[in-house]
């Protein structure tokens, strides 16, 4: 399960920021802010390696004390990232992959809203993949 | 060893570490001149060989540092200087003693040492020494390189002396164990005879004599002693001796690769023996390092001319990639051991450095994350900061900006952390600052201006509010409003309505000590601090600038209109073109504003903030003419709507204004918002001409304002609108008051009136004046008073509707009081008849007394003043209502033939519609009283009218569209001229009104066939005199000469004509005798014949009568039957009857 998602737009600027201790919500944002060098780092890097290839995973972006932060990038530069508790075990890459996989989707569709414009801030009713689980249980689609 | 040196890098391996340092009271000032001499001088070419020698000074170092010297070498202090003051030879002794002490510190690590003596004079300073050296002053000290490198060359000896020492100390049968500090508890007590304690003591010297070569510049030998070091130890499980091993292996290896050094800072590093100082340059160009650190142009180009060490290089160093991988190896080796975590915390910093050399920032964010893990002991809150802060560095190196920014912001916290008794918050500050690059923040609005904000706002907010409270703390409220300010600008949108409150809360605090201003601020440090003008509070949606009110717009002479006209472009509408017109248009506005009037600029805005917002001193930014602007004040609602704002200001000069934005003041800060820079604001231009100041004219007039509004089609804007009360045909005066308000004198005026269309028939002129009684007044100056005299004059038509009073019977009494004469009554038959027909076919049948309206507007142009010269003008209009009340009706219109063919008589049904008793008079006849709704006919006798001017040509009536047209001019032309002769004149005795009263609505071409003077005159003269009223006097049994002469008025030649003379008498019965032939006989013929008669021509004929009796004769002139002037109308053969009295013969 994952503590805190983020949509990154292509700019680097935040679409959708969540996270499930609240509280401590500042933490985050911090966290997933500092991890976009590294998500840049490693999207510079596979530009020149793996044009073709396009694996959107980029897998674990780096490990604080408490979470691990996972990167995903799709073809049009937008990034999403994941912040997990590193203490839960259970979650494995092909889990991550999964949600990462889910989120895509739901971006997906807040992209085919007629409503919403392309950079604005996502709206959403619902925590969704933070509430979706390993196995992405719950599928939850980001609305405008 | 507790102490970490974050600047160190691989190349520091190489160096030998000299410390500097002060004794006695030394100037920090004097003491860094002589430090910074000293620190040019790194590296020395040692003379015999090609190799060179690094050092490294500090002027301070730990001494525990110095205890890992056996474990590296270049931890170890070699060599001391010592800088001192001494003025007299009496000091001096106690000066060298403290040199002494200062030895002893370092003592069992010094290779050798020196002091430097400044202000020491006479025979002291004589004496030749090798380790001191005398200096007059700070200033006077040339030798002081020289001296540095004949002391670094003494190093050199030294270290050269113990590598050979320790390398060829091979097979010596007791090599001493080397160990750092915390081992050495551990091996008390080991067997030092077994092979494992032997092999270890040989890897650790093996990896010691490797250092000194390293030092000595002896870089493959070093390599070839790593190696073997890294063997040995490896295999007795010597796990820290083998880090550091493979550590200098690392640092070797990267000393060959990367001549350019790696610790960035460390200033240009001579290669070894080969390279160019130019190059050495290029290699501190960032950017420049890529083409360095490409390993295959290194091994392939042969850079390095000597072949010895490319074979040793193949064979010994490290590939890149092998360091990094080895100086993993060295790490986890390093991180087995609790003591050794400053080494392996500079290792890591090593390595990233290298690896930012390399362009792998991956790896080298994991050699960071994990430094950030090693645990020391209890560190100061200052090593914090100076962790923190070199931790931001690195991650900046490596190109990880928002790491960098992170631990940086870190860093500043750590500065003014609670437990730190002084808070530093200037430095706090300074780092904050340094941190906004990597939040993508700048503090100039502007940058927030093209569009939506684009950020992570939560964390950019977090850093505003730290900079505010920073600042604060440092005693700036200048730079906390600013910051403020920013806050609530830019993230105004991310603010909730709470922090909305707080922040204005806050802000207002500040600025009721500091008000913000407009100035940009510059800190210290050279960062300037753009001003940052409230936008957005309120927000600005729409801009226009008002025209002047109608009355006061300035309007360009017609005649002058014609160069207005742009010339442009031959066509006047081309596509290509239209794009740019539209530009131009919307910047400049094609209105005029005026010098010394108000003008005005209206706003729309609207306050984003959940509280009432007060905008203090909003006033208009112009540019181009001098203005003054008129502040306003004003409040908006919390989340008002778009809410309008209208900005007032005076422009002083003429020329082209442009209104370039607006200022206010909003929670104490002043603003200067420029429109260019406003997102989404709409505007319809903002450039406006000022043209030289006209006078004001300001019109109040006899009569009552009215409510009633004219109707908007009529076009220009009315500015006062006055009412009056007419009866039909009544003239009042409207005397209208011309002020002039304004401040310059008003030289030009002039008045015309325009009637708004109405269905109401006018005639004769409704509004007239007299200009020249007013104008002679002129120039009116400021303040004074003209007036004008309008004359109001209401003339509808006086006919009536069909229906109304058609009882009133032909023949009534009325016609009694003529003379004369029965006969004609058929003729006005035909009129009563048609007349029904005609009167107005607009006017709405039903109440005759039925009030019409008629509107008109009084149009002023005034000029005057510096406009009048630039050829402007202003207008004025006055609106007039007037209702129209009816005076009298004319139900019908009759005429009945006079004696004299050259008069006749109208009959006028004359109806009084009001409630009051009312008498009407028409040329000088007695006066008819009417009394309410009475109707009474009335008889004018008129003389008959010639119309001659008014070609008759009634063929052409079919052939032109305005044939009607012109017909109706005629016939009002023609009725004009009756209506005045007529001169009808009503009165109302109790109102003491009066007017006129015109028939001209209802004449018809019958009753104007009558009235007018038919272009054949006949006259029948008796006796030689005209014979048309009077009867003619002639004696009994006299020939009386009776001529009949025609004048032919019209425009062809008519005749011949016969005509036949017949008398008859009338017995005043309706019996007519014409059985005259014993009374009258002619003498000739009774027939008159008159030849064609050419236009304008006369003719005439000539016969007698012979009266045989006395009495009353008439004469009838008839035409004969077979007259060919049938075509020709009836009326024009209206000869006059002659009246012949025929007197007794006189005796």
């Amino acid at each position: 399960m994952a503590v805190c998602v983020a949509v990154i737009a292509k700019e680097n600027y935040p679409l959708y920021i969540r996270s499930v201790p609240t509280e401590s919500e500042l933490q985050f944002h911090y966290m997933v802010h500092t991890s976009l060098d590294v998500v840049d780092e490693k999207v510079s890097a596979m530009g020149k390696a793996l044009v073709d290839q396009r694996e959107l995973y980029l897998g674990l972006l780096y490990p604080t004390e408490d979470y691990k932060v996972y990167g995903y990038v799709t073809n049009s530069k937008v990034k999403f990232v994941m912040v997990v508790d590193s203490s839960n075990a259970a979650l494995r890459d092909n889990e991550i992959r999964s949600m990462f996989r889910k989120l895509h989707n739901s971006y997906t569709d807040v992209m085919c809203n007629p409503f919403y414009t392309p950079g604005d801030r996502i709206q959403s009713r619902c925590a969704c993949a933070c509430r979706g689980g390993p196995a992405g249980r719950g599928s939850c689609s980001e609305s405008k | 060893m507790s102490v970490p040196d974050y600047m160190q890098c691989a190349e520091d391996h190489q160096t030998l570490l000299v410390v500097v340092q002060p004794v006695g009271i030394v100037s920090e000032e004097n003491f860094f001149r002589i430090y910074k001499r000293i620190c040019s001088v790194s590296q020395i070419s040692v003379r015999d060989s090609q190799r060179a020698l690094y050092i490294r000074y500090r002027h301070h170092y730990p001494p525990e540092n110095n205890e890992w010297g056996d474990f590296q070498t270049h931890r170890k202090v070699v060599g001391l200087i010592t800088i001192t003051d001494c003025f007299s030879a009496k000091d001096w002794p106690q000066t060298f003693e403290k040199f002494h002490v200062q030895k002893e510190r370092y003592g069992s690590t010094l290779y050798d040492s020196r002091l430097l003596v400044f202000g020491l004079q006479g025979e002291i300073a004589e004496q030749p020494r090798t380790d001191v050296a005398f200096y007059p002053s700070y200033e006077d000290c040339a030798t002081v390189e020289k001296r540095i490198e004949d002391f670094i060359e003494s190093l050199f000896i030294v270290l050269e002396s113990k590598r050979l020492d320790r390398a060829t100390d091979k097979s010596g049968d007791k090599i001493p164990l080397l160990c750092v500090p915390f081992e050495k508890k551990d091996f008390v007590g080991l067997d030092t005879d077994s092979r494992h304690y032997k092999k270890r003591c040989q890897g650790r010297m093996r990896k010691h004599v490797g250092d000194l070569c390293l030092q000595a510049g002896m870089l493959q030998d070093s390599l070839v002693h790593y190696h073997m070091a890294v063997e040995l130890l490896r295999s007795v499980n010597d796990f820290l001796w083998l880090g550091a091993a493979l550590e200098g292996l690392c640092s070797a290896s990267v000393i060959y690769h990367y001549p350019g050094g790696t610790g960035g800072k460390s200033g240009a590093r001579r290669s070894q023996g080969s390279s160019l100082p130019a190059e050495a340059a290029n290699r501190h160009r960032p950017g420049a390092q890529e083409v360095l650190i490409d390993p295959g142009a290194l091994s392939t180009s042969g850079i390095n001319p000597d072949t010895s060490t490319e074979i040793g290089r193949a064979k010994n160093c490290l590939s890149p990639e092998d360091v990094i991988e080895k100086y993993k190896e060295s790490i986890s080796c390093y991180g087995k051991y609790k003591n050794a975590g400053v080494i392996e915390l500079e290792a890591c910093v090593k390595a990233v450095r290298v690896l930012a050399v390399q362009k792998r920032s991956m790896e080298a964010s994991e050699f960071l994350q994990n430094a950030v893990y090693i645990n020391l002991r209890q560190l100061s809150e200052e090593e914090k900061i100076q962790r923190y802060s070199i931790l931001s560095e690195l991650y900046e190196l490596i190109g990880f900006h928002r790491k960098s920014a992170f631990f940086k912001r870190v860093a500043a916290m750590q500065c003014v952390a609670p437990s730190v008794s002084e808070p530093g918050w200037r430095a706090c500050y300074k780092l904050l600052l340094e941190t906004l690059p990597g939040y993508s923040l700048s503090l100039d609005p502007q940058d927030f201006n093209k569009g939506t904000h684009r950020g992570w706002a939560a964390v950019q907010m977090r850093l505003l509010h730290e900079l505010v409270y920073a600042s604060r703390r440092m005693g700036n409220p200048a730079l906390s409003v600013r910051h403020l300010s920013f806050l609530l600008q830019t993230m105004l949108d991310f603010l909730s309505d709470q922090e909305k409150k707080d922040v204005t809360q806050s802000l207002e605090n500040y600025t009721s000590k500091c008000p913000g201003t407009m100035e940009p601020i510059t800190l210290p440090d050279g960062l300037t601090l753009p001003p940052v003008p409230f936008t957005k509070l309120p927000i600005v949606r729409c801009v226009k600038l008002l025209n002047l009110p109608a009355s006061l717009r300035p309007q360009k002479m017609k005649s002058l209109l014609g160069q207005s006209v742009s010339a442009k472009s031959p066509f006047i509408y081309s596509p290509i073109t239209a794009h740019n017109r539209g530009e131009e248009r919307s910047k400049k506005i094609d209105f005029q504003w005026v010098q010394g009037d108000v003008c005005e600029v209206q706003l729309m805005v609207y306050n984003p903030m959940p509280f009432e917002l007060r905008v203090e001193n909003m006033g208009l930014l112009t540019s181009g003419v001098e203005f003054e602007s008129l502040p306003a004040a004003l409040s908006l609602p919390a989340e008002s709507g778009l809410y309008p704002v209208t900005l007032v200001g005076v422009p002083q000069t003429t020329g082209t204004i442009s209104v370039n934005g607006y200022h206010t003041t909003v929670f104490g800060v002043f603003s200067d918002c420029l429109l260019d820079s406003l997102p989404g604001v709409k505007t319809a231009g903002s450039s406006v001409e000022v043209v030289p100041a006209l006078p004001r004219l300001q019109i109040s007039t006899s009569l009552p304002r009215s409510a009633h509004s004219l109707q908007p089609s009529s076009g220009d804007e009315i500015s006062t609108n006055v009412s009056v009360q007419l009866y039909n045909g009544e003239t009042q005066h409207l005397v209208v008051k011309l002020e002039n308000i304004g401040t310059e004198p008003l030289e030009k005026l002039e008045v015309t009136s325009k009637i708004l269309t109405t269905k109401e028939k006018l005639y004769g002129a409704f509004l007239s004046w007299r200009l020249e009684e007013t104008l002679a007044q002129f120039p009116l100056q400021p303040g004074k008073v003209a007036t004008l005299t309008v004359s109001v004059k209401a003339k509808l038509d006086f006919s009536c509707q069909e229906n109304l009073l058609q009882d009133l019977s032909d023949d009534g009494i009325s016609v009694g009081g003529f003379p004369l004469c029965s006969p004609s009554r058929q003729v006005v038959r035909p009129r009563a008849e048609s007349k029904p027909v005609h009167p107005a076919e607009g006017s709405r049948p039903g109440d005759p007394g039925q009030v019409k309206t008629l509107e008109a507007v009084l149009s002023f142009k005034y000029s005057g003043g510096p406009g009048h010269v630039e050829g402007y003008y202003r207008g004025l209009s006055l609106g007039l209502h007037a209702e129209v009340e009816p005076s009298v009706f004319f139900t019908r219109v009759s005429t009945l033939p006079a004696t004299s063919t050259r008069q006749c008589h109208l009959l006028l049904d004359v109806f009084n519609p009001t409630e009051h008793e009312l008498t009407v008079s028409a040329r000088s006849n007695e006066e008819l009283i009417l009394h309410a709704g009475e109707c009474q006919r009335m008889a004018i006798r008129v003389d008959k009218f010639n119309f001659e001017n008014f070609p008759e040509c009634p063929e052409e009536k079919g052939q032109f569209a305005s044939a009607k047209q012109v017909e109706e001019e005629r016939q009002e032309a023609r009725g004009l001229e009756i209506s005045n002769k007529l001169d009808i004149h009503w009165t109302i005795p109790s109102l003491k009104r009066t007017g006129e009263a015109s028939v001209e609505g209802l004449l018809n071409q019958l009753v104007l066939g009558h009235l007018q003077l038919a272009p054949l005159l006949w006259d029948v003269l008796v006796d030689g005199q005209p014979c048309d009223r009077e009867a003619a006097a002639c004696r009994v049994g006299d020939p009386v000469r009776l001529e009949v002469r025609l004048t032919n008025r019209s425009l062809r030649s008519v005749g011949p004509f016969a005509l036949s003379v017949v008398p008859f008498q009338d017995h005043q019965n309706g019996v007519h005798n014409y059985d005259l032939r014993h009374a009258v006989s002619f003498v000739g013929s009774g027939t008159f014949y008159l030849d064609k008669v050419p236009p304008s021509g006369q003719s005439a004929c000539l016969g007698a009568l012979l009266f045989l009796h006395t009495g009353d004769f008439f004469l009838r002139v008839r035409f004969q039957e077979d007259s060919p002037s049938k075509e020709l109308p009836p009326s024009w053969f209206c000869l006059p009857s002659v009246h012949v009295r025929a007197l007794e013969a006189q005796a």
